[in-house]
């Protein structure tokens, strides 16, 4: 017999090996990464672009032009793309940040074919149609109209506003109004400009046969290439501290966001620092989930983050709790703050951490569609392979003193913006 | 294409098993019959309490997170009106871990005080969260008692109110757990880097050991919602933005033939931008946002809905009249045969996509064997393929009639 309360022995897992992607360049330049992975016969197909919101002195140029790329071409109306795209089953997924663009195609093998050549064309020929533009604005002041309702909304804005500023992309929040500044003919410039000649590179994942590589290399690799160089990373800085508060009539509960401006994954303290994000408020057990949802019930959920952006970065701690805990759940939080700066973290704690962030890395290159995001997080920063490695090293390895010295260095309260919404 | 094997402990706990070497992971699922159709009219809300309740500790295990996270593991779980569900995933060598975990509080909880007094504040302030402090968060709990006036079906998971919650108490949780956590009422389900023959060791050695219980529920018993006799009207004005509009009619069951019959009617109506009411009413009539069909897919009588976010501006009455005629075209002509077969290949383009995590095979296969057999996961395309243009244009016109409508006007105003 054996005795319920002695956990099994945990057996430590393989060293993680990391299937890497096989490189091929095009005649014009454009890299291809290859991921062969997996059992189902799918494959997504995903052009990342240098055409985020930082490429427009309207930040809402980059969005309006990725969302509408699908609105109709020279030679397919809106509706006619859409029925070849659904008929087949195939997704279509672009999405747009302040530093780059994407479009995604995902199908099943058996019709790539088919949809592949529609895909391009979305990609190289579209026209923007006017009626389309207004459907997109109606569309687009509702939902803002709608998060502009939601603490958390809110809350997430006004901290990045504080954070980096309306004029950066980065600390930029639309009005319903700024929708009306969006017309054709800058839209066609800014696709012209970054798509066909923006290409970065190209993300192929799944079951990729050689007739895939074909049909990429003989729809995009022939068009000359003018811009495919990032700079470096660089680390702006954005403004440290202040408290701001905003009512709003009726809430039940508050929107909460607490931080301060970092780097990204460039810098050399990131991994440690997260690290001891992890256990601040990167997981169920996290020190923020443990007290202020587990032990006091003032909350469903809280967490932290450490977000990195092309040219900085940042941490955040979020959450929504009661109107009437408000004021104690921000004591807590500060509370855990300043117990990370005084005291060093516990060898079990630390250890169970160490364990949990293989497990939780493990995870997330299960599969084709997961090995390519995890390739996508460091291709943009100009960084390789080593990099994982080197970050399931500090994972084994980080001491309790080096995430005390973190603390000291970078969380520090003065130096953290805190915004309650409600 | 799902491989797996099915065995059945003595206890009546059924496992499947999804064997797949390419992945070092292993999931492991567990779902119990037992949702919120099951509670108590006057005690709404508990099923889902419940499901945070179980992360409370066990007989023999003072935290179940803890442990698990120390194997690098991670877990969640939700509760729905049918079933609440638990899902973990964790590197295939410590697959003993879950069992260790997941027995144990099969074995029994360790009802906690204290467990109780958070997770029931926990719960309050999920349900301020998601139905009272966003726009429209309320919208279902204002359209189930209106849809329903006798099946538990017309109150959410969340529960009716937050008085419920804060009503529950120790017992209520152990009788609970007495009647429905038992292991011929669980289907255990793993996916990943594991074999049968382990499986079945494992689940041998953890969970055979744990007596089958004397449920005592509703076992199955719910009361009949009686059939609609005539349009039913809700207008609410709340402080937000803009104007929807919620249709529901009363459809099949998740288990009845017409299912899939029903569930491409919605998909014809409504899904992805070349369906019939997105071309129709948000881009060439322009009065919706927004627009969707869809089912909710319930193990007993379900609903139908229709929700159209309306053009700030438009009408009310001009709204719905609109999706009326959209109604009465499908009830009079049968769907073409492109579209249903574009249907159909989305359908299976989505199945196969599905498949492709081992947490969310794991899941469907715990889900089929619910619904009667497992393997009716790898027939499902076959189902869909087997429908008729006819019987699509049949089912619209059985479910979508005047009378058997109930529609929430949710009006913008201050």
């Amino acid at each position: 017999m054996y005795d319920r309360n002695i956990a099994p022995a945990l057996i430590k897992p393989d060293e993680i090996k990391i299937r890497e992607p096989e490189k091929i360049v095009l005649e014009n330049g454009i890299p291809i990464y290859v991921i062969n992975a997996g059992e189902q016969d799918v494959i997504k197909i995903e052009i990342i672009f240098k055409a985020g919101a930082s490429e427009h002195k309207n930040f809402l140029i980059a969005g309006a032009t990725n969302e509408l790329l699908d609105e109709g071409t020279k030679h397919h109306s809106a509706v006619e793309i859409a029925e070849e795209f659904e008929f087949y089953g195939a997704f279509l997924h672009a999405e747009s940040t302040a530093d780059w663009a994407s479009v995604s195609l995902i199908t099943l093998n058996k019709f790539l074919e088919k949809v592949f050549p529609l895909y391009h064309e979305i990609i190289s020929e579209p026209v923007f149609p006017e009626q389309e533009i207004e459907t997109f604005k109606i569309q687009n002041k509702q939902r803002l109209q709608v998060n502009n309702n939601k603490v958390d909304y809110v809350a997430r804005k006004t901290f990045n506003q504080k954070l980096f500023g309306q004029l950066s992309p980065y600390g930029f929040y639309q009005a319903v109004e700024d929708y009306d500044k969006i017309d054709k003919n800058t839209l066609l410039n800014f696709h012209h400009a970054n798509y066909l000649n923006g290409i970065f590179a190209i993300v192929v994942s799944g079951k990729v046969r050689e007739s895939a590589l074909k049909l990429i290399s003989n729809f995009f690799g022939k068009t000359p290439l003018i811009k495919n160089t990032i700079s470096t990373p660089g680390f702006q800085n954005g403004s440290m501290g202040g408290k701001y508060f905003m009512e709003k009539q009726g809430a039940v509960q508050s929107g909460l966001r607490i931080g301060r401006v970092l780097f990204n994954k460039a810098h050399p303290d990131y991994k440690g620092m997260s690290i001891l994000n992890t256990i601040l408020g990167g997981y169920f057990g996290s020190r923020l989930m443990s007290n202020i949802r587990e032990d006091k019930g003032y909350t469903y959920g809280i967490g932290s983050a450490l977000v990195s952006l092309q040219n900085t970065g940042y941490f955040f701690i979020a959450t929504e709790v009661g109107v009437e805990v408000r004021d104690a759940a921000l004591k807590e939080i500060y509370f855990e703050i300043k117990k990370l700066r005084g005291e060093l973290i516990p060898a079990a704690e630390l250890e169970l951490v160490r364990n949990y962030l293989i497990g939780a890395f493990q995870r997330s290159i299960d599969g084709p569609f997961a090995l390519a995001d995890r390739l996508k997080s460091i291709l943009t920063f100009n960084l390789g392979y080593e990099y994982f490695y080197e970050y399931i090293h500090s994972v084994h390895t980080i001491s309790s003193e080096k995430i005390q010295n973190l603390a000291q260095k970078y969380l520090s309260t003065e130096l953290l913006t805190e915004v309650k919404i409600g | 294409m799902i491989s797996f094997e099915k065995f059945e402990l003595r206890n009546g706990l059924k496992v499947i098993v999804n064997e797949d070497p390419s992945t070092p992971l292993a999931a492991m699922n567990i779902l119990y019959k037992v949702g919120a159709r099951d509670e108590d009219e006057n005690k709404t809300g508990f099923a889902h309490l419940f499901e945070h309740l179980m992360f409370g500790g066990s007989v023999n295990i003072p935290n179940y997170d803890e442990p698990l996270q120390r194997a690098g593991g991670e877990n969640n779980a939700f509760t729905n009106n049918d079933f609440t569900n638990y899902y973990l995933t964790l590197s295939a060598e410590n697959l003993e871990t879950a069992f260790w975990l997941e027995s144990d509080r099969m074995l029994s909880l360790a009802f906690s005080e204290k467990s109780l007094d958070v997770q029931r504040n926990v719960v309050i302030e999920e349900f301020k969260q998601r139905y009272l402090n966003q726009p429209y968060g309320d919208v279902w709990l204002l359209l189930r008692p209106l849809a329903y006036k006798v099946h538990p079906y017309k109150w959410a998971t969340i529960g009716k109110d937050i008085s419920h919650i804060e009503n529950a108490a120790i017992d209520d949780v152990k009788s609970f757990f007495s009647n429905y956590y038992r292991p011929e009422n669980a289907i255990l389900t793993l996916s990943g880097n594991v074999t049968v023959k382990q499986a079945r060791e494992l689940a041998e050695k953890w969970f055979e050991p744990i007596t089958p219980g004397t449920p005592k529920g509703k076992n199955g018993n719910y009361a009949m919602e009686p059939v609609q006799k005539e349009k039913r009207i809700l207008k609410v004005e709340k402080n937000v933005p803009a104007s929807r509009i919620y249709k529901t009619y009363h459809c099949c069951s998740r288990m009845d033939k017409e299912f899939y019959a029903t569930d491409l009617l919605s998909d014809v109506l409504s899904k992805g931008k070349s369906s019939r009411l997105y071309q129709s009413l948000v881009k060439e009539q322009k009065l919706f946002t927004e627009m969707n069909a869809y089912l909710m897919g319930d193990l007993d009588k379900s609903l139908f809905v229709f929700e159209g976010r309306l053009v700030n501006g438009v009408e009310m009455e001009q709204a719905e009249k609109a999706i009326d005629t959209e109604i009465a075209k499908i009830k009079n002509e049968k769907a073409g045969e492109k579209e249903l077969k574009k249907s159909k290949q989305q359908l299976e383009s989505g199945i196969v996509f599905s498949e492709i995590n081992i947490a969310n095979r794991a899941l469907n296969l715990a889900y089929f064997e619910m619904l009667g057999n497992a393997s009716d996961i790898n027939s499902q395309v076959d189902f869909y393929n087997a429908v008729t243009g006819a019987e699509v244009q049949q089912v619209a016109n059985d479910i979508l009639r005047e009378e058997n409508c109930s529609v929430l006007y949710y009006q913008a105003g201050k």
